[in-house]
């Protein structure tokens, strides 16, 4: 399963909308952290949040239309959401033109902001190209009322293997500077089931999250534990296809006691399909 | 005000869109072919001059501008752009060295010849209280 909207609580179609993640022990996006607590990968939060702002698009425009990722200006990562908690998504579109959706969003637990995601753009493409609109209709008219159960939800998720985050290869790996890896799209990746069903791609949640990893390794060749606090200026130019071998480059800037910065560039072919950039901070205390 | 004085700040946003140094952009470089630029970039682009000169510009404002006066029969045939119609674009985008233009080129390549002077006087256009069509 690649849904993350358990459940949509208020909605005003194009504009506002409020929903649900409810974060489960079968999920296949948990992991323990560095405290030993289960918690949901921070881009997966990021991914409900860019979904929520999908179905407000879709409902505003009668399921003709399907928002992809496109531009991520900002992602700021504030905390956590562990096992159990209800993660509250918050998603305000700011503007939709003929070509594309531009939103900034927010996700808390516990009245705690755990994600944000800031000048957004999503480009707007035909949705008959990547979903058949009936079931979409339907399954949202499922998470707009009672939202889909916990049991659909954990069944779901609990029965798939765990996503396999590394990348089949390391090419090039030099501690705190540079490092290019290179992971080629089987086709049989469990998200691309619904990441579209028409047109099977990999999702950018997915990458970016595979990217901070990487980072994180490289810096922590250095002794000392840094965590990915931000990422900026993230966009994807093209769609990632079963088959296609992508060849991450990362590459640190700046490194200090207390933080980093690296950039990132992927590549198919030697076409340029996504950059950006993230921050590190070193973890003070245990939990993160 | 002309372009010169909001170029600075154009390069800065396009050489912040396309990945490259600012030093790197030249002026009437083209985006796509020298910058790689892909259609994500032209809305990533857009968005951020607008945000920055806090104006409005209209999606597909160019095409429309450049053909203005001609039906859409008169500006291109089957996709590809007629004579009058190729003249009607130099003459709208006058900063593109004339040597980027070819005859009968399809009208889904336009985008080929923007260079970061054309944001520019899409950008100083629209500061200056819109497009041609709403001016005249």
């Amino acid at each position: 399963m690649f849904h993350f909207v358990d459940q949509i609580v208020e909605l005003d179609p194009g504009r506002n909308a409020l929903g649900i993640k409810r974060v489960m022990s079968g999920d296949t996006f948990v992991r323990p952290n560095a405290g030993g607590e289960t918690t949901l990968l921070s881009c997966i939060i990021g991914e409900a949040l860019g979904q929520l702002g999908a179905w407000s698009v879709m409902v505003a425009q009668d399921f003709a239309v399907r928002p992809v990722a496109g531009v991520v200006g900002e992602v700021a990562i504030t905390g956590e959401a562990a096992v159990g908690d209800s993660i509250l998504l918050d998603t305000t579109i700011d503007s939709v033109t003929d070509d594309a959706v531009f939103y900034h969003a927010a996700a808390s637990v516990d009245g705690a902001t755990v994600l944000r995601l800031e000048n957004a753009l999503g480009p707007l493409l035909p949705m008959e190209q990547f979903n058949d609109p009936k079931e979409l209709r339907e399954r949202f008219a499922r998470i707009r009322n009672s939202g889909v159960s916990t049991v659909e939800t954990q069944t779901g998720e609990g029965t798939a293997a765990p996503f396999d985050l590394s990348f089949d290869e390391i090419l090039s790996f030099e501690g705190c500077k540079e490092a290019t890896a290179v992971r080629t799209l089987s086709g049989s990746e469990a998200f691309l089931r619904d990441h579209f069903p028409r047109k099977p791609v990999l999702p950018l949640s997915l990458l970016l999250e595979s990217l901070l990893q990487l980072g994180q390794k490289l810096l922590e060749d250095g002794g000392s534990r840094y965590v990915p606090t931000r990422a900026r200026k993230v966009k994807m130019s093209r769609f990632v296809e079963p088959g296609s071998s992508l060849v991450a480059k990362v590459q640190v800037t700046e490194r200090s006691a207390d933080n980093a910065l690296m950039k990132f560039r992927c590549e198919v072919e030697g076409e340029r399909v996504c950059v950006g950039e993230a921050e590190y901070s070193t973890v003070v205390g245990e939990n993160r | 005000m002309n372009t010169d004085t909001i170029y600075p700040k154009v390069r800065e946003i396009i050489a912040d869109v396309l990945a490259f140094d600012e030093e790197e952009i030249q002026r009437d470089g083209s985006l796509v072919d020298d910058y790689s630029a892909e259609s994500i970039d032209f809305l990533d682009l857009v968005y951020q001059l607008e945000r920055e000169f806090k104006i409005k510009i209209p999606r597909g404002m160019i095409e429309q501008e450049a053909r203005r006066g001609l039906s859409d029969e008169d500006f291109a045939e089957h996709g590809r752009l007629t004579d009058k119609g190729l003249e009607h674009l130099k003459e709208y985008l006058s900063e593109v060295p004339e040597d980027r233009f070819t005859p009968k080129m399809q009208v889904s390549l336009i985008p080929t010849l923007f260079t970061p002077e054309t944001f520019c006087k899409i950008v100083l256009r629209e500061m200056e209280g819109g497009g041609q069509a709403e001016s005249d």
